[in-house]
């Protein structure tokens, strides 16, 4: 187990440019450093990360009730009427219809996967609060596991606009995106963002005492 | 684990722009925004919502949670969201969540019911209304007093609230294909609707209550009929087949019909609620009111197969009544059972008959036993006929029968007992029994033998006639060889005769005749002369001179220009 005397760039007074690679020198204290070469912001840590993905996560979860109670789509047709579908009836539905298997991937999807990442960023958010050195090797794991699957938490808002755009039948069927939906959209877009706002370096708390600067 | 090293000097320094940082992360923003659109949201929703109302109906039949809608002049306004059982499991509670939109409708005096799917010919506006099953009907309350608990009507309102009409009540012997909704027509137009009917078991009576809207509903007056246009009506009776409809919706779909009678074209519109009899058919209804029929008592010395329960009473062609039963009594001094019939007629339908025979003393109650007993006085008589030849049907018909034995009716008793004559058919019987009678008095068998000896003659003369055949036969052969020598003659004579053609044809026609060689010579030479005479007259035409000198020594037919000067 290595000691709180790891070399960091920070502690050998170097910046790395996020965006053209280059290393400069840090000496004299300044208030933003630029890249000498590409003038993009240098930063020994993301600026305000905790308090930026605390804020996107609150602002997910707020949007997280609607986005579930609120229908996500309306379809209209002659025979059956008007009914509007939430994310969780659909599931019921699904799972009423024996599509046992279609309702576990699109509750795995829409209702596990958004909810699992808010309470994992929360999770590492409030550990790198507290400059936990709790399981850091794993909440690093986690980190990038939750990167990769972000990406795919749109394919519910996808769906429902491709329906929205095909299913065009006059009077006889109509899909109409509901107000849910824009609140799931929120859901997914926040929690890239807060996953994105997150700086993984601040799993490691020992770094960040010689890394004085914000 | 080394000592922080100094950075090699050839590293850039890096660039500082002044700028000035807040504190807080604008990053705040973010959720504050997200909570006002999701609050928003919310709001928007539940504003939308309007009132959540429970209604208790006895039954959930077609009734589904999510599905069922609650239509308010065929508009939906709402949807039952939930379906339970009532503590008490008396009853079926139905939540419904009514739009914001139908907000007005959870009043007190507002009525809710059930409108189970049935299969309409006469309205299919969508065909949505066949698949969409059963629906909650409302209507409207006009109450300022919220309510959210209801009770709901097992049938339809007889009237909507706001929908201008009148109510009427029908009494019907048996409701035949109608249903709620069947239509009710005026001259074959449709003017209203059945709204509903009620089997009361205490008296054993059904009520059907139907609607006519405005302003057809001034058409209903107080002598309005109706009748019950179910359907086909075939009946077979002493009349023969008859086939009666009213269109044909309602001949799949029922229906009832209603007419004004000629004679009450002004009577005042019926009033809303009022009863009316609902007639079985178009002819019941138009028949001139009968007031309470008059139980009378007949009874026939024969069998009366044929008449049944029924059939028609009928007098001097008019039908007056119905029987009602057919049963044999035994008689005090005979071995013979006896047919009673027991009819029910109304003396009134006779019209102005009727009047005359009536004293004003009579009084109201005893007037058509009264009558009856003038009308037995002057010679009426029952007898039983034949309705119709075809189905055997009977009718019994009074009719004043001239000579007929002397007879009264007690006017007192219940029922009155009118006299009564043998039948046409009754009549009839013993002639055809004497006919058969008669018949078997023929001696079949000596007409039998006599007809025999008659063939046998006959056979005899058979014989004489072949014989003279046979010698006729033979005459005619002797005839023969005559004939055929009499051939050969004519036979003979042709081929003289052809001998002769040949010779003729050898001598004249023949290319090789005589005749014929003499005539191709002669022909030969006229040709030749005809040549020799061309020849000449074109040398004179060349030489006319030639004539008067003669011809050159040295002159050349062929060459004359050159020869010639």
């Amino acid at each position: 187990m290595s000691a709180a005397a790891v070399p960091t760039a920070a502690s050998s007074g170097l910046l790395g440019c996020e965006c053209c690679g280059l290393v400069s020198e840090f000496t004299k204290a300044a208030d933003s450093p630029r890249c000498p070469r590409c003038g993009f912001a240098l930063h020994a840590r993301k600026p305000q990360s905790l308090q930026r993905t605390a804020a996107y996560l609150l602002a997910a979860a707020v949007l997280y009730l609607p986005a579930n109670t609120l229908p996500i789509m309306a379809t209209a047709s002659t025979l059956t009427g008007r009914e509007s579908h939430t994310i969780l009836g659909g599931i019921i539905e699904l799972w009423h219809t024996g599509s046992w298997d279609l309702a576990l991937i699109v509750f795995v999807a829409s209702i596990a996967v958004p909810i699992l990442k808010i309470a994992a960023l929360t999770l590492l958010a409030f550990t790198a609060r507290r400059k936990s050195r709790w399981r850091q090797a794993e909440r690093a794991k986690l980190y990038r596991v939750l990167e990769t699957v972000g990406h795919w938490s749109m394919l519910d808002v996808f769906v429902v606009v491709l329906l929205v755009g095909m299913v065009r039948f006059g009077a006889f069927a109509n899909v109409e995106p509901g107000p849910g939906l824009l609140a799931f959209g929120g859901v997914v877009v926040l929690t890239m963002l807060a996953s994105a706002s997150f700086d993984p370096r601040l799993i490691w708390p020992e770094a960040e005492r010689q890394a004085r600067h914000r | 684990m080394t000592e922080t090293q100094q950075p090699p000097q050839d590293y850039p320094e890096v660039t500082v722009v002044r700028r000035k940082r807040m504190r807080l992360s604008l990053a705040w923003l973010v959720p504050i925004a997200a909570l006002a659109v999701g609050a928003a949201l919310i709001v928007r929703t539940v504003m939308q919502a309007g009132p959540t109302i429970t209604i208790a109906f006895r039954t959930a039949e077609g009734i589904e949670a999510t599905r069922t809608e609650v239509r308010f002049k065929e508009v939906v306004v709402g949807k039952v969201s939930r379906v339970a059982l009532s503590p008490d499991r008396e009853q079926v509670l139905v939540t419904v969540k009514l739009d914001k939109s139908a907000e007005r409708l959870a009043v007190e005096d507002t009525r809710f019911w059930a409108v189970r799917p049935r299969v309409g010919l006469a309205g299919v506006s969508g065909l949505g209304t066949l698949f969409s099953g059963a629906y909650i009907g409302v209507d409207a309350g006009v109450s300022n007093t919220e309510e959210t608990h209801f009770i709901g009507l097992e049938a339809p309102p007889p009237q909507l609230r706001g929908e201008r009409g009148r109510s009427f009540e029908l009494k019907a012997r048996d409701l035949g294909s109608l249903d709620v909704g069947s239509p009710v027509y005026y001259r074959r137009t449709r003017v209203g609707r059945v709204v509903g009917y009620t089997l009361d078991p205490a008296r054993d009576t059904l009520s059907v209550q139907v609607v006519v809207t405005a302003p057809n509903d001034r058409l209903v007056t107080s002598q309005s009929r109706f009748w019950n246009a179910s359907g086909v009506d075939l009946s077979v009776d002493a009349n023969g087949l008859t086939l009666d409809t009213q269109s044909l919706a309602s001949v799949l779909l029922g229906g009832v019909a209603f007419t004004n009678p000629a004679d009450a074209a002004s009577a005042p519109p019926a009033a809303d609620g009022q009863r009316f009899d609902l007639f079985a058919n178009r002819k019941a209804a138009l028949a001139p009111p009968d007031g309470p029929p008059l139980r009378v008592r007949m009874v026939f010395d024969q069998a009366q197969r044929g008449l049944v329960a029924g059939a028609p009473v009928d007098m001097l062609g008019i039908e007056i009544g119905s029987v009602r039963s057919v049963a044999l009594i035994e008689a005090p001094k005979s071995d013979q059972f006896p047919v009673e019939v027991i009819a029910d007629i109304h003396p009134a339908r006779l019209g102005g008959v009727r009047r005359q025979f009536i004293v004003p003393a009579d009084g109201a109650d005893r007037a058509d036993a009264l009558f009856m007993k003038r009308a037995v006085d002057h010679g009426l008589r029952a007898q039983v006929r034949t309705g119709n030849l075809l189905t055997g049907q009977l009718y019994v018909a009074l009719d004043f029968v001239p000579k007929a034995p002397a007879a009264t009716l007690d006017a007192r008793a219940d029922p009155p007992t009118i006299p009564t004559v043998r039948g046409t058919l009754s009549d009839l019987q013993p002639q055809l029994a004497d006919i058969v009678s008669r018949l078997s008095k023929v001696k079949f068998d000596e007409i039998g033998g006599d007809l025999q000896e008659t063939l046998r003659h006959a056979s005899a003369a058979g014989n004489d006639l072949q014989e003279a055949l046979t010698s006729a036969t033979a005459a005619i052969r002797q005839l023969t060889p005559e004939a055929q020598r009499a051939l050969a003659e004519v036979q003979k004579t042709l081929t003289s005769t052809q001998t002769t053609l040949a010779n003729l044809d050898r001598n004249v026609t023949h290319g090789d005749a005589p005749l014929q060689r003499n005539l191709t010579q002669v022909l030969a030479e006229m040709q030749r002369a005809a040549q020799a005479l061309r020849v000449l007259s074109d040398y004179l035409q060349m030489h006319p001179e030639s004539l008067l000198r003669g011809k050159p020594a040295d002159a050349d037919p062929g060459k004359p220009s050159e020869g010639g000067r």
